[in-house]
């Protein structure tokens, strides 16, 4: 049920601005804080801004948002993870101290020194996501990778002449899919709720992006008047989390070898 | 011993890099306190330079570094340059109620999780479900929108929070969640070593369960229960800061926040390093709690 839900959402967040009612930021003084019901089907907001056409056009924001910032912190951190492993065992030493230090802060408390230091945004909204959990990545790379090289076809890829550079990106690399694909999906529906608690904060997106967090950041201040405003994005984000969490655990059956036993 | 040493090495220098970084970050910040003020009032370039340099915004960044760790250790965290209040008593006041807020729904997860591993254990079904439960709610409910949901419903509809004290529903949605994350991987550990063949018979020689979980599963289970828990408290931090902004508490969240939109940079600088200094001491304490446990650590080095 969920899967089909996440697809239903993906669907949505793909076809929101075609779907919406009204302009997500066209105002109508006239009817502010309409609770939901009639012409607005989920209300309008303290400016009169149609609640359902600021969901379906901040789909697409939030998603893309989240879904740019796992990929990004996969590319950075399993990147950066096999790198290192190829640099030699000084290198390696070095980048991973760094990157175990960071890997010790709360991915909200990374994302927060990056974007005060970035300054509010939608791009560096995901450079800062991607930066927090790039270092979660590069360590479960680092593990896999040594997990693999213990077995004996990379053995038998040394024996037979290949350099340390083949064994790692020619044999090693494609074993290491399934655990980095597993994390991804994990980390996913963390991007969408830190991304939200960021927005909502004030140093995520910028006011004029009608991201999911920024909507329930605006409707905060009003609760008394319009809590429907607030609730529809934050159950928006709730839902999402919870289907991506399904995904995520259909994924990680799905990749793992075990499964077939 | 030899491990004890590399870990508060290690702890030690990690919080000396991260602290430098963030002190890198927030001085390359464009943009100072000097131009805040200039763009409010009217500031010439002369005057702003003479500023700068009374902040001592013009020295490097490792020459400020020094002296800032240094007036640091002897008690001295500058300057608020928004307020103009000494830095420290800020921090202090805003470390307490987030340390008040940590505490409780950090000791909230963990009795949780705890208890229900243990009627788990002692082969309660309600406590397998309630696993379950918490687990798929933490999993699935950010404590964000939790949190948004029970403003909603106790202060806006039904009027109690004020009346309760503001900490009661910040903890609890905490503690759940915490809860959750941690009651679901140390149950099934504990179900892992509860059938490891030594158990087994321990129970076949008819040893009861409470001795069979003080001695045959506790001293198994611990690592893996210390390393979790540690894990949960390092968390903590990000969690206590969505509620503390959430519920209006004035804790170190509310203290960064503020100091971060109004270029505030002394206070943001010293909260920060309190935040992860305090990370990086409980990852060492639960390191060195480990070694202690698991003699196998040792070795591994």
């Amino acid at each position: 049920m969920m899967r089909g839900l996440a697809l239903a959402m993906l669907a949505l967040a793909l076809l929101g601005p075609w779907l919406a009612p009204f302009d997500p930021l066209d105002q109508d003084l006239l009817a502010l804080n309409r609770a939901p019901g009639g012409v607005h089907l989920l209300g309008t907001d303290h400016l009169g801004r149609d609640v359902l056409s600021r969901l379906l056009a901040g789909a697409g924001t939030t998603l893309a948002v989240a879904a740019l910032a796992s990929l990004l912190a996969l590319l950075l951190g399993g990147g950066a993870g096999l790198l290192l492993a190829g640099l030699g065992r000084g290198a390696e030493g070095l980048g991973f101290a760094v990157i175990d230090t960071l890997r010790g802060l709360p991915p909200l408390l990374l994302a927060l020194i990056a974007l005060a230091a970035m300054g509010p945004g939608l791009s560096p909204l995901v450079l800062a996501l991607a930066l927090s959990f790039a270092p979660l990545f590069a360590h479960v790379a680092r593990t896999a990778r040594r997990r693999e090289q213990a077995e004996e076809y990379v053995a038998a890829a040394i024996v037979s002449g290949a350099g340390p550079w083949r064994v790692l990106f020619r044999h090693i690399m494609p074993n290491l899919a399934g655990p980095l694909v597993t994390l991804t999906a994990i980390i996913l529906p963390r991007c969408v709720v830190t991304e939200s608690v960021l927005s909502f904060l004030g140093l995520g997106a910028a006011p004029d992006a009608p991201t999911w967090g920024r909507m329930a950041a605006d409707a905060a201040r009003l609760a008394e008047a319009a809590p429907h405003a607030l609730l529809v994005p934050v159950a928006a984000i709730a839902l999402v989390t919870g289907a991506c969490a399904a995904l995520g655990g259909a994924a990680r059956r799905y990749v793992d070898p075990r499964r077939a036993l | 011993m030899r491990r004890a040493l590399a870990i508060l090495v290690t702890g030690l220098a990690q919080g000396l890099a991260i602290t430098f970084g963030l002190f890198l970050i927030f001085g390359a910040i464009p943009g100072d306190v000097v131009d805040v003020w200039a763009s409010a009032g009217d500031l010439d370039a002369a005057q702003q330079a003479a500023l700068r340099a009374e902040l001592g915004l013009d020295q490097p960044a490792w020459r400020r570094f020094l002296a800032w760790v240094g007036a640091a250790l002897a008690g001295d965290l500058g300057t608020s340059q928004r307020f103009g209040q000494p830095v420290g008593p800020m921090l202090w006041e805003a470390a307490e109620a987030s340390l008040q807020l940590g505490a409780l729904s950090g000791g909230l997860g963990l009795l949780l999780a705890f208890g229900l591993c243990t009627a788990q254990a002692a082969g309660s079904r309600m406590a397998r479900l309630a696993v379950e439960a918490i687990n798929l709610w933490s999993i699935a409910l950010p404590t964000f929108c939790v949190g948004v949901a029970a403003l909603l419903l106790f202060s806006v509809w039904l009027g109690w929070l004020p009346a309760i004290g503001g900490l009661l529903a910040p903890v609890i949605i905490l503690g759940i969640d915490n809860a959750g994350q941690l009651a679901k991987p140390l149950s099934e550990e504990v179900a892992e070593v509860a059938a490891l063949p030594h158990v087994m018979a321990a129970r076949a020689r008819g040893l009861s369960p409470l001795w069979l979980a003080r001695w045959h599963i506790l001293p198994l289970a611990a690592p893996v229960a210390v390393s979790l828990s540690g894990l949960m408290l390092a968390g903590l931090l990000g969690g206590t800061l969505t509620m503390e902004l959430l519920f209006g508490l004035p804790g170190m969240g509310a203290l960064v926040l503020n100091g971060i939109q109004g270029r505030d940079q002394p206070v943001v600088l010293a909260g920060l390093v309190a935040a992860a200094l305090a990370i990086v001491l409980v990852n060492a304490l639960t390191a060195l709690v480990l070694a202690a446990l698991d003699p196998r650590h040792t070795s591994r080095d």
